[in-house]
């Protein structure tokens, strides 16, 4: 656990942490889309998760989220946005779609 | 290879909480954990930490703990590049590492970067003592059988990579095997293991006793399930269990939910709550309910949640209202008027037409 930040306070920041590896490049939900995309691509080894529109529920057959792919892209999100996702969204409904999510994270980017 | 040194990361590893969220004092150690080092330091073998956490956390841990760590690496780079620079400290190869990490993230890294590195979770550190990386030369049968569970975990890896298809298709060509039954009393010592061990696929805020099983077990309308799992690289035994309560409202309630975080992965949580589903709604339930606490240990059970269909969000059976505290659990719904989820075909569970392709 990397255990820096505010991890679980249900209070983390709202900017992206400063420092932390591999900071993001945009922070618009286009942007944050596409980062999300490239992450999933690596989660699950796929490809095609480069293309798949916004409106793709994370859970249905398209992506397959699961406990341990969503649990890296979790990670990836915090590490590359700074959010923490299951930290300030404890019901985990922005995992709803790719939009949803996006939106979510470029959201507490401001 | 014999394990020379144990790589420990610090929050909810070597210590029960978060360093940086702590009080003043700092979090006590894990007695799990500290006992384990304890041993393994009386065989020789050495302690070291990799963590994110600034230095003062490992000083903490070695103070709260009262033992050196051979070597430590504070810092934001993988945990992959501390561990190696761990072994050119102490001038042994990587290869004689061993990496205990409750982040399931972590451990995957490390896992990729440098797969001759023993990789375990806090769970499975527990029981490490008895496997023969761990020991000297002398090893016990009884050591050698539970060490065979690793060694087919390595395998059972390395076969999944090479695997072309996707998750599902692995799991089938592996021959995994979910048997989900009800529980009798003698489950009730490995169900109260597992209630006290596993902490990213468990729901509730307590432990849950041996004897608080066995009370459930024989309780009427309160049903104990266990979940156990083989395929062809291990035998695991009973790796999951939940109980379900089944109430008159037209709901069924399930209080606890727990699996072992060496089935993640492995399609045992997904075709449990699948099951689950299916046996409701057979029983003509409207509403399936778990009740599970949102903190920051469980989230890969509360994705398992989100993906099985369940909301913290949706309507509970009797329309209470969702408990506010981050200690009190809350309720996952999901409602049973749509079309059953579909179960694999190696699961084998009560209710279900036996598909046993042996």
């Amino acid at each position: 656990m990397s255990g820096a930040g505010g991890r679980g306070s249900g209070a983390g920041p709202a900017a992206p942490r400063d420092g932390g590896p591999g900071a993001a490049r945009g922070t618009g939900p286009a942007a944050v889309a596409d980062e999300i995309r490239r992450i999933l691509a690596d989660a699950t080894r796929r490809a095609k998760m480069l293309r798949i529109p916004a409106a793709t529920p994370l859970f249905g057959d398209a992506v397959g989220l699961d406990s341990l792919t969503g649990t890296l892209l979790l990670r990836e999100i915090e590490l590359r946005f700074g959010v923490d996702v299951a930290a300030e969204d404890v019901n985990l409904d922005s995992l709803a779609t790719l939009g949803t999510l996006a939106a979510f994270v470029a959201d507490r980017l401001g | 290879m014999t394990v020379k040194c144990v790589v420990w990361d610090i929050d909810n590893t070597l210590l029960s909480g978060v360093y940086l969220e702590s009080e003043q004092a700092g979090p006590e150690p894990d007695p799990v954990i500290a006992g384990v080092l304890a041993e393994l330091g009386g065989r020789g073998i050495l302690h070291a930490i990799a963590s994110k956490n600034p230095p003062a956390a490992a000083r903490h841990a070695a103070r709260v703990l009262g033992r050196e760590f051979s070597a430590v690496e504070c810092g934001w780079g993988r945990k992959s590049d501390a561990l190696a620079a761990i072994a050119r400290e102490l001038g042994i190869g990587v290869d004689a590492l061993a990496f205990v990490d409750d982040d399931p993230y972590e451990r995957a890294e490390v896992d990729a970067a440098l797969p001759q590195v023993v990789v375990l979770s806090p769970e499975d550190a527990a029981e490490a003592p008895g496997w023969p990386e761990f020991s000297p030369p002398v090893v016990t049968d009884e050591s050698r059988r539970r060490a065979g569970s690793y060694a087919a975990r390595r395998r059972r890896q390395e076969a999944e990579r090479a695997f072309g298809g996707g998750r599902e298709g692995f799991l089938e060509a592996a021959g995994t095997a979910v048997v989900i039954a009800p529980a009798v009393p003698a489950d009730a010592p490995r169900l109260h293991e597992l209630a006290a061990r596993t902490r990213q696929f468990n729901s509730a805020a307590q432990v849950v006793t041996q004897q608080g099983f066995e009370s459930m077990i024989a309780a009427a309308g309160t049903d104990v399930v266990t979940v156990r799992l083989r395929d062809s690289f291990s035998d695991d035994g009973i790796v999951g269990g939940c109980v379900v309560e089944r109430r008159g409202d037209g709901a069924w309630s399930v209080p606890l939910l727990m699996m072992s975080c060496r089935a993640m992965g492995r399609g045992v949580i997904g075709a449990l709550l699948a099951w689950l589903a299916r046996a409701a709604a057979r029983a003509g339930v409207r509403t399936l309910e778990v009740l599970c606490v949102r903190n920051e240990r469980n989230v890969p059970l509360r994705l398992a949640l989100a993906g099985a269909g369940f909301s913290a969000a949706a309507p509970t059976a009797d329309g209470r209202r969702q408990a506010a505290g981050p200690g009190t659990p809350a309720v996952f719904a999901r409602g049973l008027d749509g079309p059953p989820p579909d179960l694999p075909a190696w699961v084998t569970a009560p209710g279900e037409p036996s598909r046993d392709r042996r």
